[in-house]
């Protein structure tokens, strides 16, 4: 009896912990200082009321230059799990100010991937960069939509409106729910959302910023729809020339429901999609804590590149979070550029935004603005 | 004494003209003249394609860009009046383009033959490109997928002219067939180079 009553109790103080653990990973609160840049803060449900008031309201950030141009939206956070991708959001919401144009930046594009992490995965619930004024934490997030959200997963998934059979557990990926479906799962709502913004604001280029494992073969790259090639091509030609080697692929016309795909099919904006690479997500990767999240660095990885098994280089220096941010900064501002040269009446033009070779050299945090010294009406909250 | 003196300094510029040829390499032989228009296509459905299209279009060159270009292109482009002067197929296989695209590699191979071979007939210059990188030269690729190789087999050894990133050359491949087959190649160091290589080919 004893020993019945002792093992329920382990269970119970567990279960208690783990609890406890996975409620404050959800109810984190991440801190967003508006920069001078930002002009408004939107809601998503502003372009598709049914999403009102879910885990995936998401905040819209709109910086707007004083003279007309184009309009660029940009996604962190499809995949939470890739925190590269939200930490540059992060970067161009407190610091980017713009000349020409409007930019719309969502710093949670799946809002509800990250409130969770990876079933089974032993995931980090969250991870912290050093700033000058402190430090800021960041959930870790995953690839999927929290089943807390959406559930359950159906056995199979028939992606809207292709009809494409995908992965099940892909239902809860915004990555293959675009182009959305306005009565779908919260996720194909989420996608159905976005689209929605990017018809009713006329956004030309849409971004979305993400981070793949050295295993897979779509890294460091800019994947391109066929209308956005050329502007990939020329910007992977100048950055590789001048600051780090990045290709460019062209977005499969058969494989749907991704972002390079439906955006440009479904929509006038041209789709761009960038990849750095995160050794955080390799199968044959070590111990899973924080510390590879944002160092990068894996001997096990490193292993693997030794037999040949992986598609980027890495080395006992691994793939630091300074340089990831650095690349998608770096080449976000490379394609404004090239865009705005090409397209007079559309440009963007952007200021503020460190490039590569200044992220490494004063680190991600030095461009996090302290909260607590900030006029609390500029503090919002992801 | 002096015919012998004359002998030897005979064989001896003889014998420097040869060397001076076998050191500088195919790789650094005279690179042919090129004429517009250009058909641009890849073997292997590459996406190099975009990237040499748009080094095409700063250059201000008139082309066409046929992903899938066949013999009966060619000959469409003849009745038109402006027949095709230069052919570019881009070497080194899609990691998705190809397999979205419904072809295999010997399809791809078997098209660009046939084009390579109809080029020959009609005096068409053909520019072997590899611009991806070891990206594009199976590089990580699963056990038995040789399909970038398999593009450089079917292309560049049948090419009047190689055009090499020089990444993608790091083993010495295209060297190698350069020199072989005496085809003269253009190695740049980055992609952004291709730019003025082009239009000195072109002029």
């Amino acid at each position: 009896m004893l020993r019945k009553i002792s093992i329920l109790a382990l269970g119970l103080a567990l279960a208690f912990f783990s609890g406890l653990s996975f409620y404050r990973s959800r109810h984190l609160k991440e801190p967003v200082v508006l920069g001078p840049g930002v002009t408004q803060v939107k809601k998503l449900s502003e372009y598709f009321p049914a999403i009102k008031g879910s885990t995936n309201d998401a905040n819209v950030y709109v910086l707007e230059g004083a003279k007309p141009g184009g309009a660029i939206l940009i996604l962190g956070g499809s995949h939470p799990e890739e925190p590269a991708g939200r930490l540059t959001t992060w970067i161009l919401t407190e610091n980017a100010t713009l000349e020409q144009g409007r930019l719309f930046v969502l710093n949670s594009a799946n809002r509800s991937g990250t409130t969770v992490t990876r079933l089974g995965g032993a995931y980090p619930p969250d991870y912290t960069i050093r700033t000058p004024w402190g430090e800021q934490k960041f959930r870790t997030g995953d690839r999927w939509s929290n089943p807390l959200d959406q559930w359950p997963d159906p056995e199979v998934y028939i992606h809207y409106p292709s009809r494409q059979e995908l992965a099940y557990v892909d239902i809860r990926n915004l990555n293959r729910a675009w182009p959305g479906r306005p009565n779908g799962t919260l996720t194909e709502k989420t996608g159905y959302a976005l689209t929605q913004l990017i018809k009713k604001e006329k956004v030309d280029i849409v971004i979305d910023l993400h981070e793949a494992e050295l295993q897979y073969p779509v890294i460091s790259t800019i994947v391109a729809h066929q209308r956005g090639q050329d502007l990939a091509a020329m910007a992977s030609m100048v950055i590789s020339a001048e600051e780090f080697k990045i290709d460019m692929e062209n977005s499969p016309k058969a494989l749907h429901g991704l972002s390079h795909r439906e955006i440009g099919d479904n929509t006038d904006a041209v789709s761009l999609l960038f990849e750095t690479p995160e050794p955080f997500l390799d199968a044959t990767r070590g111990r899973t804590d924080a510390r590879l999240l944002l160092e990068g660095k894996d001997e096990f990885v490193v292993r693997a590149g030794k037999h040949g098994l992986l598609y980027e280089k890495i080395d006992e220096k691994g793939w630091p979070i300074d340089v990831r941010v650095g690349r998608h900064c770096s080449t976000f501002i490379q394609v404004l550029d090239l865009w705005s040269q090409d397209h007079a009446d559309k440009a963007v033009v952007m200021k503020n935004v460190p490039k590569y070779r200044e992220v490494i050299q004063k680190g991600v945090g030095a461009f996090l603005h302290d909260p607590a010294k900030a006029d609390p009406k500029t503090v919002y909250y992801e | 004494m002096k015919t012998i003196f004359r002998i030897c300094s005979l064989l001896f510029l003889v014998f420097l003209l040869g060397a001076n040829s076998y050191f500088l390499g195919a790789g650094q032989a005279q690179a042919p003249k090129a004429s517009p228009p250009i058909l641009l296509t890849a073997c292997g459905q590459s996406p190099d394609t975009s990237t040499m299209k748009v080094v095409i279009q700063k250059s201000k060159i008139p082309y066409d860009l046929v992903e899938l270009a066949t013999v009966q292109d060619l000959a469409n482009k003849k009745s038109s009046g402006t027949p095709y002067k230069t052919i570019i197929i881009l070497m080194g296989a899609s990691l998705k383009g190809m397999g979205a695209a419904g072809i295999s590699i010997e399809d791809e191979i078997k098209r660009t033959s046939e084009l390579i071979d109809a080029a020959r007939r009609d005096k068409i210059m053909v520019i072997g490109a590899h611009i991806g990188g070891m990206k594009r030269r199976a590089q990580g690729a699963a056990v038995g997928d040789n399909t970038d190789e398999l593009s450089i087999d079917a292309v560049a050894p049948k090419s009047d002219l190689l055009l090499v990133l020089k990444e993608g050359n790091e083993d010495g491949r295209f060297t190698v067939i350069a020199k072989q087959k005496k085809i003269p190649m253009i190695e740049v160091e980055k992609n952004l180079d291709l730019i003025p290589e082009i239009e000195k080919l072109f002029k």
